[in-house]
């Protein structure tokens, strides 16, 4: 999963990294005395790049600045998602940024590690300018990181390659031990004696390294609301995404691949899917259980006035699929509206014949699915 | 080169074969035709599985039997080490279809197997096939029937979809590979660019991405580095996704305006791949190049 800002820079600074004085606020009357000291920057935590350049990330001086640039920036919504709670930290002024970062290599097997002198907001156009950035990807190990950070900083102004070596040794044991699949440091402040702070951080982890990460399962305890998608995968063993809180068709679905794309077909077909679901019935293993979440989760959704099952069961058998539906179902009473199921597989008719007792219809065919879609949608 | 096909003579085991998964799959890869010749399971006294010999240990099993490949049946904190076992052990043709294995597990695999010279397909995929004649994983029946196109996908369920649409439209498959949705995986699009490239049965091609990562761009860049002269189709899920989100497969995360889908739509029709925005468009569009005149 992204991390928030706010919570990659707690991952840096717990594992001793400096990163500057800052804290979480979710709300425009907030303890006065819990915020760092002043001058500050307002950063939005929304997992989406972007956010300077959108006026998400402000500067304020006096306390009254700071309430009203909060007021503007909680409830902005940015590239579809809803600012919920800012970091307000200390500015730092006057030190030199450069840039660091570690990312995933899929096609070397590698850790490649990225670093510039300069770096800021702008190091994208960096790019054009030869030696301004420099890369390499080398094996996922300390030893290795290590020796090219060494290499890619010769040459450097002392203080900016004493800066940059000592945040590569740093940086790439905290991106081996946690698992890290990114973690770039844009700005890493340089101070003249060679010490730097962590100006910014993006991290993504690991979701499947969890079981042994306790640091992130931990997070993933205390700010549970800010990561909804990875919390229920870790509690209930599926992947369930709202993709648009005004959606009409809730979606009861299997296999990741097939899900995005009944959403892309039903939103180019001008409907409004409500989310995205991978319920893995592969993994249900006969108990109706995580099946009464999802539709727990879908009769959430204020807008949704239909169920579109869609299940093209490659292995599961589709009898003990739709009488375990039909059992939560059962259990789930306050789920009244209409219902269309899609299903392909084996043993469909006892399927049809569980279905049949709620007044499920079944249908094979995915565009005739849709057609009883439409009609229920017309009607209600 | 990476190979994956497979014949009725290719001998193959089950690594966790006394598991739930393990024991239906081994059945299931035998009734279509797969040659199961053993399976490992640390599990003490258990001597056979449906009359499959069972070993302790993966070097035994192909030491008893001559497998050449594995289907690994374990978990996903299991697998980088089963997969360090069957390398140890001589096998050349590893399929994970385990979900969850951790990504920094997938890099070390990675660098074992191509340092070994071993093909690794997975993890998180469904396997492959090589429609009636053998299948090393779960991809259904009903989606496989023997044909002309090559078939690649990150996605298990939408390939599925795809393969029993264009089986209804008399478009049959030559070798399907499902690579998986890692992000780090053992076989990726680009690298079975030669393969199907040298495939006398494979007279088209069809992959199906999804957002995230980077793959399809490469893919596209080895069709024109390697002067790909058979047709090829793209279908790629996830157009509508937000970012910042995993959508079910860990590789399926845009972020930063990385991984989006129109990228990789220009840069797949650049390389002269027909990209659908639809199951039923692929079907007409594939069914017109490759089904029944």
């Amino acid at each position: 999963m992204f991390l928030l800002e706010h919570d990659a820079k707690e991952l840096l600074a717990a594992n001793g990294v400096a990163v500057p004085a800052g804290t979480l606020i979710h709300d425009t009357e907030f303890d006065a005395a819990a915020l760092p000291p002043g001058p500050w920057m307002i950063k939005a935590q929304i997992a989406a790049g972007g956010r300077g350049r959108a006026g998400l990330i402000r500067p304020a001086t006096t306390g009254s600045e700071l309430k009203s640039h909060l007021r503007a920036i909680l409830g902005a919504t940015h590239k579809g998602m809803t600012v919920r709670a800012c970091r307000i930290e200390s500015q730092v002024t006057g030190l030199e940024e450069a840039y660091l970062s570690f990312m995933l290599n899929p096609v070397a097997a590698g850790v490649r590690l990225t670093l510039a002198a300069r770096g800021g907001v702008n190091i994208e156009s960096l790019a054009t300018t030869p030696g301004a950035i420099r890369g390499a990807t080398v094996a996922p190990q300390l030893p290795a990181l290590v020796a090219q950070a060494m290499i890619l900083t010769a040459g450097l102004a002392p203080h900016l390659a004493q800066a940059l070596h000592a945040a590569a040794r740093e940086l790439a044991g905290i991106f081996l031990t946690t698992e890290l699949s990114l973690l770039e440091v844009n700005p890493l402040f340089v101070r003249p004696d060679g010490s730097w702070v962590a100006g910014d951080a993006k991290i993504v982890t690991d979701d499947n390294a969890l079981f042994r990460q306790p640091w992130l399962v931990a997070l993933l305890e205390r700010r549970a609301a800010a990561y909804p998608e990875a919390r229920r995968k870790q509690q209930h063993g599926c992947d369930y995404v709202v993709v648009d809180p005004n959606g009409e068709i809730g979606l009861l679905t299997t296999g990741a691949g097939l899900s995005m794309m009944l959403i892309d077909e039903l939103r180019a077909a001008g409907l409004k899917p409500y989310n995205f679901l991978d319920v893995r019935t592969g993994g249900l293993r006969g108990d109706a259980t995580r099946l009464v979440d999802v539709l727990g989760w879908i009769a959430a959704g204020s807008r949704v006035r239909v169920l579109l099952v869609n299940i093209f069961a490659g292995i599961t058998d589709l009898g003990e699929f739709a009488q375990l539906l039909t059992e939560a179902f059962a259990r789930t009473p306050q789920f009244k509206m209409p219902i269309v199921a899609r299903l392909v597989g084996t043993r469909l008719e006892a399927a049809r014949e569980f279905l049949a007792t709620r007044n499920i219809t079944v249908v094979t065919d995915l565009g005739a699915a849709l057609v009883h879609v439409r009609r229920h949608l017309a009607n209600t | 080169m990476i190979n994956p096909r497979i014949d009725r003579d290719t001998r193959v085991i089950v690594q966790g074969i006394t598991g739930r998964a393990g024991r239906m799959h081994a059945r299931m890869m035998r009734e279509y035709g797969t040659l199961i010749v053993g399976g490992v399971s640390p599990q003490a006294g258990v001597a056979d599985v449906d009359g499959v010999p069972v070993f302790a240990a993966c070097r035994d099993a192909v030491a008893a039997t001559g497998a050449t490949a594995s289907v690994l049946l374990v978990g996903a904190g299991q697998l980088r080490g089963a997969i360090e076992d069957a390398v140890a052990a001589g096998i050349k043709l590893i399929v994970t279809p385990t979900e969850g294995m951790p990504v920094h597990d997938a890099l070390a695999a990675r660098r074992l197997t191509h340092e070994a010279n071993v093909t690794w397909i997975g993890a998180s995929t469904p396997g492959m096939a090589i429609p009636g004649v053998a299948k090393l994983g779960f991809l259904p029946e009903a989606s496989l029937t023997p044909g002309a196109l090559g078939l690649m996908s990150k996605s298990g369920t939408l390939s599925y979809e795809a393969g029993y649409r264009l089986a209804q439209h008399g478009v049959g498959t030559s070798v399907w590979v499902g690579v998986g949705g890692d992000t780090v995986k053992g076989t990726r699009f680009a690298e079975l660019v030669p393969f199907y490239a040298a495939d006398a049965q494979t007279k088209a091609l069809l992959v199906i991405g999804e957002i995230g990562g980077n793959e399809e761009e490469e893919f596209a860049a080895a069709l024109t580095a390697q002067h790909f002269a058979k047709p090829v189709f793209a279908l790629i899920a996830g157009r509508s996704s937000p970012e910042g989100v995993t959508m079910g497969h860990a590789g399926a995360l845009v972020h930063g305006g990385h991984g989006g889908y129109a990228a990789k739509k220009a840069v797949l029709e650049a390389a002269g791949v027909a990209v659908f925005v639809s199951l039923d468009a692929m079907t007409l569009g594939i069914g017109r190049t490759l089904g029944p005149r």
